[in-house]
């Protein structure tokens, strides 16, 4: 299949339902929000991004010179040439991820290796639903930033999702985070806009769908004047970019769109501390090589780019970005230059509190599989243990239950 | 109006099994009553004469794609594009243009279900050979769908089998058929997944042509177990066995209610029970016969392609043959819903996903372009409680709220702009 999006995961997990109660934010009531109550500068915030689909972790971080990963991938091994080195060791980033590399050498990378979970789940919607609520192979109907949530006094800016359907992690038992739908504004003006406007006007007769709507058309004329300058502002202007990717900002890709409003947004002072972004695609059964090199440069293209818009903020150093996918893939390559699904891949962490500029959890050994999968050596609940505790100062048992640990030392507080 | 109770059960019927009324149409189901209406609307007559003018356009095999950068391949992508929209625009004229259009409804909720792209699939020939196979099997036998599907040309190509050999067998089409085509999640294990991408290897699909060999030197005919079950498998056994499973009763019998009637109540216990012998008719007549429920869940949003065909029945504009006609795939795509480009193999959102202030506005630019050429005659002439009156039967609608009725009655507005109104409001972006 070509993409796994939010939508189909929601639907297949029957997680929709919470959806349903997600408020839905526009653009102009989350400004009027950092206008009226701006958040104090040196307010943690985390943007968590997902790759839906199973990133294949082997051709994002790669052990190019392994023997083994070279053979068991004829058509689709990435060599040399195709890579980024890191330092001395033997792994490399996928030579699209030039960002990433200059993160790295900044110190404000770090790699985390062989991430998953105790016996995985090869079904997208399953794994998915394992990482997102933080409850592998028993199901819970809320998800690991959606029960953070719960311990914080409620404000529907405190999380916010892009898009226009809550990606579970944002569910909580109390509390639920807000969505923020994308798409450009296009005020309808003239004799008719008076008449638009008044269907946005609530009725009795209407139904939960039907009042959705009604509050759709309320949402759509009630930008207040003030929004617009914020929004017709261009985003903060990267000061700090090398040359060597600096001229390929231009392309205009749904994750990079999306990270440009969170900037915007985090640099107005938004009041909320916890953003999730995504991006669909990298189910890659067949003809892997171009279209996942494609998908990871594009993360690694558009987070840096976000990175440095916030750099030129009063922000620099509150913010931390984490990206994850479901499963990474199969080790041995299929009959037609794909990977099937797999289970251990590598998570991103970044930012300027993150102690970065290394790596934490061993890789996974290619002599030592598990069913024809890598092994995973480091649990997915200790990075956001880690996110928790040292990122938004709450004890991890608190949102994951009977859980206490954590990636020691991956920030700099910790 | 003095409210007569059938109206909401024949708007739900009329826009959930069919794409809502053509202009007149739900006036005379109402005087055909509850009964008469649903014996009507949900027994496919032997021939439709509103098909019979749906112009056929001709999808050759246009080979493979030439070099990149010569001037073949130039007038290859315009074929190419062109097949595309021809396609779209196609199938969009039969739903529109369907007098009884259950069939073309049906084969919608299908190709939600078989999900497959022209986005990776690209050649408009196997794409509208899978949709015939869709249609002819719309309302027929599930088994019999299932086994025409899983060696579907489109598909196969879509979901990575078209070129699988039991040496290395891909595992994409095996989950997905027992995953979201068959079983659903959690009724296999991962040894099944392996096993039936065993039992579906040796074939090879051409794209273009739409075809498919099968070499069974190259498919793995030893003995290996399915769901418990031991034997040599080749792609029909396989089907047979997902098909006759109780699974496969539930989970069907789950996808029709989602997408027909409630992404939210719970599927009454006596729907299993029409799909024993894996009856899509049947199964949907007696789906249909909660129409009648009060339950608010049943309230359902009409997915871009249900509004905006419903709009054009309305209207009376025939989509293939509408000025600026790629206009029509724009704002479907800016809507988020093009036919035969599902976002992926789970099929379209539902229900919320479609309301946001984004769509509101596309809808709004979407009436602006159709209704320049629509035929508004059904109104024409008419004003105050009359005027209201005749367009609530016109679109279908159960009764508009005191909001949308002091909307549309403003004074000033044109005919198009009330139609606008209408067509935008929540009475008719939502069925009740």
């Amino acid at each position: 299949m070509d993409t796994i999006s939010r939508r189909k995961f929601l639907q297949l997990t029957g997680m929709g339902a919470a959806g349903a109660a997600a408020t839905q934010l526009s653009l102009a009531s989350i400004v009027e929000a950092a206008q009226t109550r701006p958040m104090p500068t040196g307010t943690p915030i985390l943007v968590v991004v997902t790759l839906y689909g199973g990133n294949d972790g082997l051709n994002t971080l790669v052990p190019f010179k392994d023997p083994i990963y070279s053979a068991s991938r004829p058509g689709i091994s990435l060599t040399a040439k195709d890579v980024i080195p890191l330092g001395a060791d033997d792994l490399a980033l996928n030579g699209t991820m030039t960002g990433f590399k200059t993160l790295w050498d900044r110190g404000e990378l770090a790699i985390i290796r062989g991430v998953g979970y105790p016996v995985p789940d090869y079904s997208h919607f399953s794994s998915m639903a394992y990482w997102q609520t933080a409850s592998p192979h028993s199901f819970v109907n809320s998800g690991w930033i959606g029960r953070w949530l719960d311990t914080q006094p409620h404000d529907p800016f405190k999380a916010i999702g892009l898009g226009s359907v809550l990606p579970p992690l944002l569910a909580g038992v109390k509390n639920t985070g807000s969505v923020l739908p994308l798409g450009g504004l296009v005020v309808p003006k003239g004799i008719v806009a008076k008449e638009f406007k008044a269907l946005g006007k609530a009725s009795v007769d209407d139904s939960p769908l039907q009042a959705a709507v009604s509050a759709s058309f309320g949402d759509l004329f009630n930008l207040s004047k003030k929004i617009e300058p914020v929004l017709a502002k261009p985003a903060p202007v990267p000061d700090d970019l090398p040359s060597a990717i600096g001229g390929n900002f231009g392309s205009d890709t749904s994750l990079s769109q999306q990270l440009d409003i969170v900037a915007k947004l985090v640099g107005a002072g938004a009041p909320t501390k916890v953003w999730s972004v995504s991006l669909g695609g990298f189910d890659t059964h067949a003809d892997e090589v171009k279209a996942q090199s494609a998908l990871i440069g594009t993360v690694s293209t558009a987070i840096t780019k976000f990175l440095s818009q916030i750099h030129a903020t009063d922000r620099a150093n509150d913010v931390t970005v984490i990206v994850y996918s479901e499963f990474g893939r199969r080790v041995k390559a299929n009959g037609t230059n794909g990977t099937d699904h797999g289970t251990a891949g590598p998570v991103f962490v970044m930012g300027q509190g993150i102690n970065g500029g290394k790596f934490y959890g061993d890789e996974p050994s290619l002599s030592k599989l598990v069913n024809g999968d890598l092994a995973v050596t480091t649990d997915f609940r200790d990075v956001y243990g880690s996110m928790l505790e040292d990122v938004l100062a709450t004890p991890v048992g608190q949102v994951i239950p009977k859980w206490s640990s954590k990636i020691n030392g991956l920030t700099l507080k910790a | 109006m003095a409210t007569n109770p059938d109206r909401l059960p024949i708007s739900r019927l009329i826009n959930r099994f069919g794409f809502g009324p053509k202009p007149g149409e739900f006036k005379s189901l109402l005087n055909l009553g509850l009964a008469g209406a649903q014996a009507k609307l949900l027994t496919p007559p032997a021939s439709d004469a509103g098909l019979s003018k749906v112009v056929e356009p001709d999808f050759p095999d246009r080979g493979k794609f030439p070099t990149p950068g010569t001037p073949e391949r130039v007038a290859f992508e315009q074929s190419q594009r062109s097949d595309r929209l021809n396609l779209e625009l196609w199938w969009l004229d039969r739903m529109v243009l369907a007098d009884h259009a259950l069939t073309e409804r049906i084969t919608w909720f299908w190709h939600g279900h078989w999900a497959t792209s022209l986005g990776k699939v690209e050649y408009g020939r196997p794409m509208k050979i899978q949709n015939e196979t869709l249609r002819k099997y719309s309302l027929g036998n599930f088994g019999d769908m299932a086994q025409a599907m899983v060696i579907d040309p489109a598909l196969m190509y879509w979901l990575d089998a078209g070129s699988n050999v039991k040496q290395a067998p891909n595992e994409n089409l095996a989950r997905e058929l027992m995953e979201l085509f068959t079983l659903g999640v959690g009724h296999y294990t991962e040894d099944d997944v392996k096993a039936v991408a065993r039992g579906l290897t040796g074939f090879n699909v051409d794209r273009s042509a739409a075809t498919y060999t099968f070499d069974p030197k190259k498919h793995d005919d030893s003995s290996f177990a399915i769901l418990s079950t031991t034997g040599s498998w080749n792609a029909q056994s396989i089907v047979n066995l997902l098909v006759a499973r109780d699974d496969n009763r539930k989970f069907i019998t789950d996808r029709l209610w989602f997408r027909l009637m409630s992404t939210t109540t719970t599927k009454p216990a006596d729907i299993e029970s029409a799909f024993n012998n894996r009856q899509i008719l049947l199964t949907v007549q007696k789906i249909a016969s909660y129409v009648t429920s009060a339950d608010p869940g049943i309230s359902q949003v009409r997915s871009p392609v249900e509004w905006f065909v419903a709009v054009c029945r309305a209207l009376k504009i025939t989509p293939s043959t509408a000025q600026n006609r790629a206009q029509i795939t724009n704002y479907l795509d800016k809507l988020g819903q093009v036919p035969f480009n599902p976002p992926n193999v789970g099929g379209w959102p539902f229900d919320e996903a479609w309301l946001n202030i984004a769509s509101t506005q596309y809808r709004i630019g979407f009436l602006t372009y159709l209704l320049g050429q629509a035929d508004l005659s059904p109104i024409a002439g008419l004003s105050g409680l009359q005027m209201e009156q005749a367009l609530a039967d016109w679109l279908g609608i159960p009764e508009f709220s005191t909001r949308t009725k002091a909307v549309i009655r403003s004074s000033g507005l044109t005919t198009a702009q009330i139609v606008a109104m209408a067509m935008c409001s929540p009475e008719y972006v939502v069925n009740g």
